[in-house]
């Protein structure tokens, strides 16, 4: 590693001091300019953020001094980061599931189902038979279930 | 330390330094890559026979539900559900992991590029000893208050998020705990793999030189590394949510169950992978020996290795079909699915057209590195109709799934590693083992292999679903014929169970008496072969080798031999 001319960590690090300074006074001072101030959050907030992160990463993750693959690494890491948060949003951020609409008749579904398994129940106990051919297997065990223990 | 010192410092000369290790710094707390390996492989070959154990005992329970099982006494509920979890917990992470991955690795990478051991030698001690302190955190779990955590290999919230639920309060965060301490230790594994192959390698030895077993090893670590943050991730907000009152997945407190979900399998998928690809990399190794042919089309199988790499992040959720996640993303991750089988079909093609007019040897290892061909296709054709997600709707959560990962783990961490130890025994020990005890292992073990779970297939397409005490319980299930197969397969587990006396019995008796090997007694061109059987510490004596050629140079016309060592100078070149 000797061959190479490192720079100055302590520079990065004040420019990286500095630069936090700006990021947090940017914010701060941002209403005063009107129409501008969303820009200037985000210019001060997220651009300077991503600076740092650039600058961290390559000086002090010494990514400028390693061979090129290293950094493409990084990226590769990224772009993970990128698919799982785009496999996972659509449901992550609706953590009740009304990100998709719940069809009506799903729900009157499960409604008549409930009600046979209590024909079902009241006429006799041989339960299960007729509910399988038409009912699906995950919520047929639940609608038992209740059927059961309200008998 | 002076060991340490050796392994930075050129060779040559240390080698005369340490005669005289005591059994201690020489087994216990070496760091030559061969004692790694096989640390790591006899401890993974222990915890098969505690998971072998559990599978015996629940199996048991679920042919003869209630009766007292013979080397436990009766099984409770509770106690049935953490032998489940924990049987597949250390099959994956505790058996395929370390055998396949670890002890191969560290065994065969330096010596099969021609490197005297690893390049980082202290973290590849430390990343075992981390590795044998989550196995003992994992067999501690076992005997706290409350019992060894029950709430299944993959974990999921709420049930593994609160002791109320689990009624494990100290198993499941130890079981975590173990989890977590394992993955770092094959973190630390996975940086030697990976940066020994790309800077130590022999002279001469290009990228396209490098045996397959290797590249598989190396882009199995990447994998590992690039999908298992998300599972530390998870596991530390998990532990959290356990220990500390967070409620990341509780969704009555605005957290998100399925989130665990997503992040377990974002691994769990990839994981998949990382443990097929050495088998895949030893199956080639053994069939081209074998076969005396050269290797078919190995840059395709090198691409299709990287392209299945790559696609085995965008399937994760074919695990989550019926978790409520969004029914439009089911599209996409049926496609990525099906996709991911081609490049899986182009090796096992490889494989076979590599078989294609060879002269063919039926070794033990030979027949176990086709046994694995032909019984990783069932495992893996199944699980193209377990991707699409219509079908899944009704297969989810039965046995069928579980006879599908059965096809693929078995021939993974069970078939594949026998193939290696019955192949690799002759270096690592410097005799062979015995051929007729080892057929017969074989064919104990692949008979009984398949009478286990095609029965399993068969139930569970019947609607048998997973994780269940006694099915005597629901009258759909109780029926004479399912209770039959169950019967069968557990039968035929203990059988297959039974003969692996037989391989430990050959094991012990082939260390002390087998027939001497030699250097090469396979005939094959790899580095490891020229060196002595066991190589010692540096592995290649004072001169390390020079390679002049690929690693499946068998049967070239024109030559005497029907193989052509890596490291033989071409007659053309003067010496
Ligand atoms: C062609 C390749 C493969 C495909 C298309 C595939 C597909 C699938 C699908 C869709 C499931 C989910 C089924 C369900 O839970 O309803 C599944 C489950 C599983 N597969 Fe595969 N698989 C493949 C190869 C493998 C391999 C190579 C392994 C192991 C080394 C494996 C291990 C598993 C495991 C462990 C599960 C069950 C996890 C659990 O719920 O406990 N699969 N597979
Ligand atoms: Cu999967």
């Amino acid at each position: 590693m000797a061959g190479h001319n490192h720079p100055s960590y302590l520079k990065i690090y004040i420019t990286l001091v500095i630069l936090f300074i700006v990021s947090v006074a940017g914010p701060e001072v941002a209403p005063a300019f009107g129409v501008f101030a969303k820009p200037i959050v985000l210019l001060t907030a997220f651009g300077i953020a991503i600076w740092k992160a650039y600058l961290v990463c390559a000086y002090f993750m010494h990514l400028k001094f390693e061979k090129i693959y290293a950094p493409y690494i990084l990226l590769a890491c990224f772009s993970l980061l990128f698919v799982f948060f785009f496999g996972t949003a659509t449901d992550a951020m609706f953590a009740n599931g009304h990100n998709w609409v719940k069809p009506v008749s799903e729900e009157a579904a499960v409604e008549e189902a409930k009600a046979r398994s209590y024909v079902l129940h009241g006429s006799h106990d041989d339960h299960g038979e007729d509910q399988h051919d038409d009912s699906d297997g995950a919520d047929h065990d639940d609608d038992h279930d209740s059927g059961d223990k309200e008998h | 330390m002076a060991e340490v010192a050796h392994a930075e410092v050129g060779h040559g000369d240390a080698h005369d330094d340490h005669h005289e290790q005591s059994f201690w710094s020489k087994y216990v707390f070496s760091t030559d890559h061969k004692i790694i390996g096989f640390q790591y492989m006899f401890t993974g070959m222990a915890m098969a026979l505690i998971g072998g154990y559990f599978a015996y005992v629940f199996r048991m329970q679920l042919a003869f539900p209630g009766n007292s099982i013979p080397f436990w006494g009766t099984l409770s509920p509770a106690a049935y559900n953490s032998l489940v979890t924990n049987h597949g917990t250390i099959m994956i992470f505790w058996v395929a992991m370390p055998v396949l991955i670890a002890a191969m690795g560290n065994f065969l990478i330096p010596l099969m590029i021609g490197c005297d051991d690893m390049v980082f030698p202290r973290v590849n001690r430390l990343s075992y000893q981390i590795f044998l302190l989550s196995a003992i955190v994992l067999i501690i779990s076992f005997f706290v208050p409350g019992g060894g955590f029950g709430g299944a290999w993959t974990a999921y919230p709420p049930l593994s998020a609160k002791a109320e639920y689990n009624s494990t309060p100290f198993g499941a965060p130890l079981w975590l705990i173990a989890v977590t301490l394992e993955i770092v230790a094959f973190l630390l594994g996975g940086i030697n793999f990976i940066t020994t192959t790309m800077n130590a390698r022999a002279k001469g030895m290009k990228m396209y030189d490098i045996p397959m077993i290797v590249w598989m090893i190396v882009i199995a670590s990447i994998l590992f590394m690039c999908s298992v943050g998300p599972l530390i991730a998870g596991a530390v907000m998990l532990l959290f949510d356990q220990t500390l009152g967070t409620a990341f997945f509780d969704a009555a407190a605005g957290g998100d169950p399925v989130l665990w979900q997503h992040l377990f399998w974002f691994f769990g998928h990839p994981e998949v992978y990382v443990v097929l690809l050495p088998a895949f990399g030893i199956v080639g190794e053994i069939t081209c020996t074998f076969a005396r042919k050269k290797l078919f089309s190995y840059k395709l199988i090198l691409y299709s290795t990287i392209g299945l790499g790559i696609l085995s992040f965008f399937v994760w959720a074919h695990h989550q079909f019926i978790s409520g996640v969004d029914p439009r993303a089911t599209y996409l991750f049926t496609t990525t699915t099906l996709l991911i089988s081609i490049p899986v079909a182009i090796i096992m093609f490889a494989y076979i057209a590599t078989l294609y007019g060879g002269s063919i040897r039926f070794t033990t290892a030979m027949l176990f590195g086709l046994a694995f061909t032909g019984e990783f296709l069932l495992g893996g054709v199944t699980g193209i109709w377990l991707g699409s997600s219509g079908v899944d709707i009704y297969l989810h959560d039965t046995y069928f799934v579980l006879a599908h990962f059965h096809y693929t783990f078995v021939p993974i961490a069970i078939i594949a590693t026998f193939a290696a130890v019955y192949y690799w025994f002759p270096k690592m020990f410097g005799r062979k083992m015995n051929e007729t005890l080892g057929k017969f292992h074989f064919w104990g073990t692949i008979i009984p292999f398949n009478g286990i779970f095609i029965p399993l297939f068969i139930l569970g397409a019947g609607g048998q679903h997973r994780r269940i005490y006694n099915y005597q319980h629901f009258p759909d299930l109780a029926g004479a014929d399912m209770q039959d197969m169950r019967v069968f397969a557990t039968i035929s587990l203990i059988v297959m169970l039974a003969f692996q006396l037989v391989f430990i019995a050959n094991f012990i008796i082939s260390l002390k008496k087998g027939e001497k090997a030699g250097k090469n007694p396979w005939k094959a061109n790899t580095l490891e072969w020229i060196t002595e059987s066991p190589p010692p510490h540096g592995n290649f004596g004072e001169t390390m080798p020079t390679v002049y050629r690929g690693p499946y140079e068998y049967s070239v016309e024109g030559r005497e031999q029907d193989y052509w060592p890596q490291n033989e100078k071409p007659e053309s070149e003067p010496s």
